[in-house]
């Protein structure tokens, strides 16, 4: 009887410890109730959607790559909103409009501040000249518009993402 | 001594109140009293002009000398650290797209770049609404009521949308009696009966953001709008006169209509609205009464001696028209009118045989429609004015001559009516009956032998 209690005493709490950090997320939301989201980050990304349907004309059905290896799954949406944050960063620039690049950083900008995330989550940022056009002033006009609107897609396609993980949350944060 | 101890301790103690007034004090006194004189106040408007939002601070103290310091404020700003205020007069404020909206801010005053104090705030929860406008009141005499409508900028922002909005009001004599009313549209009903007739009304209002995620301050007042309540007359608190008759006479006209509609159903409308079908049994018990008097109904004919009956055996041609014509009197005629008068005298109603009947047999009232058979007259029938008869079928001058035929033939005592139409023909007698003097009537005061359908409609 001694050594079955002894088990239970130093065997389980130790192990509980140890798995904790795997079911917990590593990135804390705040504003789970949703108002920064709707009266300030939501305005922010219709106004770039919006901004995107009116000049981009055909953006491919398939997803890109980079945007593939991320998604928001379930106890991973802090973590996906995240990267999807720091993301957004490189796409400033991409449309000259300063009303436009403003919208962009302050969706990310306002992701970033919502979230409380651990140092391990913290990655580095991509290159600068993954998703940007290149600034190879030998390239024709066309290739750089083509540059510039696969951007846009790519951007349209993030944004939308984002916005369903914030809907997936919120609605998560309601039923409980 | 004593007077000499007091005086010094006089003194002093008024060297000490004088030293303090004079600013001189401990450090942590002189701390205190700078921080009370730099308090200050923001406000924040968004989306004030287009997209750009406007911060606005000023010292509480306005006594405060601000030469040479500055505001900066820091945090919650998009792609920047810190922006610097603006100075205009006594106030500091920032115009600037790049507020992040979400989160904290610090505000600091700086004096030469070294920081005097600091204060923490959240740019949303410091919202100050641009004030309404366009306020106006309209009456609705219909409604007996006062429509107030006005206009707000805050309707086509993209942050600050939904505000509250307080509606003053009070009547221009009474001052500082304003009456306050809290609504979340741009629109108000007052009704009549709770303001003065006849009364001289002013009207303001203000926003407030409506504190679910944006917070602040009230908005300043809008401009005064002044109205007046119309008097009330005697025709207004009544009800129109043309309408009150109107409603009275139709009450009556209703109330009538039902009375009769009551007292007739039974004998006049009800029969109208759902006949009744006809009973056989009282019908053949009408018809078994006790005969009236000097009704004769029987089937012998002994009974009926008294009356003078021809009996018609039938109606057959005859070629003898001209034997009747003798008797009559009549002009002789052609041979082409003879030919005629054998021809066609036939009516398409009547059968072959016919007779010519002189007008003396009508002489009297027989009624056409009291025989068995009906006498139509031959045109052949000839006045004494007339030369030739004109037997033709249905002859144009067919109804001429048969209007002649009763001028000629004297007075009539009745009018013959033509029960049928006018046919050419002629009616045979029974020669046993010749000698008797013809038709006659069956008299009026006889009442018919036989039953007719009628009689089921006269039981009902």
């Amino acid at each position: 009887m001694f050594h079955v209690s002894f088990r239970y005493i130093f065997g389980i709490p130790p192990l509980i410890l140890v798995l904790l950090p795997v079911a917990s997320s590593d990135c804390d939301i705040e504003g789970k109730e949703g108002r920064e989201y709707q009266h300030v980050l939501m305005i922010s990304i219709n106004d770039l959607l919006d901004t995107m349907i009116k000049n981009r004309t055909n953006c491919p059905n398939n997803e890109p790559k980079v945007l593939k290896k991320h998604a928001c799954d379930d106890n991973k949406e802090g973590i996906f909103l995240y990267r999807a944050a720091h993301k957004l960063k490189q796409f400033v620039k991409v449309n000259d409009s300063e009303d436009f690049n403003l919208h962009l950083l302050r969706v990310s900008q306002g992701t970033l501040q919502l979230l409380n995330c651990t140092p391990k989550v913290r990655i580095k940022l991509p290159s600068q000249g993954e998703v940007q056009p290149t600034k190879n002033l030998e390239d024709n006009k066309s290739v750089k518009e083509q540059r510039k609107q696969k951007s846009l897609c790519s951007l349209g396609i993030l944004l939308q993402k984002i916005k369903t993980c914030w809907n997936k949350i919120l609605r998560g944060s309601k039923e409980h | 001594m004593m007077i000499l101890g007091t005086a010094f301790g006089m003194v002093f103690y008024l060297l000490q109140a004088v030293s303090g007034e004079s600013g001189y004090a401990q450090n942590g006194e002189f701390e205190d009293a700078e921080l009370d004189d730099y308090s200050f106040s923001c406000y924040s408007q968004l989306e004030v002009d287009g997209t750009q939002h406007l911060l606005t601070c000023a010292f509480d103290d306005p006594d405060v000398n601000i030469t040479n310091l500055e505001f900066e404020i820091c945090g919650a700003l998009l792609n920047i650290k810190c922006l610097a205020f603006d100075k205009l007069h006594e106030m500091y404020f920032i115009k600037t797209k790049k507020f992040l909206l979400i989160g904290d801010s610090l505000i600091h005053v700086k004096l030469g770049g070294k920081n005097i104090t600091s204060k923490k705030l959240n740019i949303v929860k410091i919202v100050k609404p641009e004030a309404p406008f366009d306020i106006r009141v309209i009456y609705r005499e219909g409604a007996n009521d006062f429509l107030v409508t006005f206009n707000t900028s805050h309707s086509q922002k993209k942050y600050v949308k939904e505000l509250m909005h307080e509606v003053a009001y009070r009547q221009e004599k009474n001052e500082n009696d304003w009456m306050h009313v809290n609504i979340s549209s741009t629109k108000l009903t007052l009704l009549q009966r709770k303001l003065q007739p006849d009364a001289m009304y002013e009207i303001k209002v203000r926003s407030i953001p409506n504190a679910n995620y944006f917070q602040g301050f009230w908005s300043e007042w809008s401009p005064t709008f002044h109205f007046r309540t119309p008097e009330i007359t005697e025709s207004s608190g009544r009800m129109d006169p043309v309408l009150l008759t109107i409603s009275i006479l139709s009450f009556f006209f209703v109330a009538l209509m039902v009375i009769l509609a009551c007292a007739l159903w039974k004998k006049r409308i009800k029969p109208i609205v759902w006949p009744s079908l006809p009973d056989h049994k009282k019908t053949l018990e009408q018809l078994c009464k006790k005969p009236k008097k000097n009704l004769n109904v029987s089937f012998n004919p002994e009974s009926f001696l008294d009356c003078q009956i021809h009996k018609v055996d039938g109606i057959q041609a005859r070629d003898e028209a001209e034997s009747f014509l003798q008797d009559t009197s009549p002009p002789q005629l052609d041979e082409t009118e003879k030919q005629r008068l054998r021809g066609g005298m036939q009516g398409p109603t009547w059968p072959s045989e016919h007779a010519v009947i002189t007008p003396k047999t009508f002489r009297g009232d027989s009624p056409f429609g009291s025989l068995a058979g009906s006498i139509s007259m031959c045109e052949a029938l000839v006045q004494p004015s007339s030369r030739s008869p004109d037997c033709k079928e249905g002859g144009k001058n067919g109804p001429h001559m048969y209007q002649g035929l009763l001028l000629g033939s004297g007075t009539t005592n009745s009018t013959m009516p033509t029960p049928f139409p006018f046919q050419p023909g002629i009616l045979t007698l029974n020669p046993a009956v010749r000698g008797q003097p013809g038709l006659t009537s069956l008299g009026s005061s006889q009442e018919e032998a036989y039953v007719t359908m009628s009689s089921f409609y006269q039981n009902q």
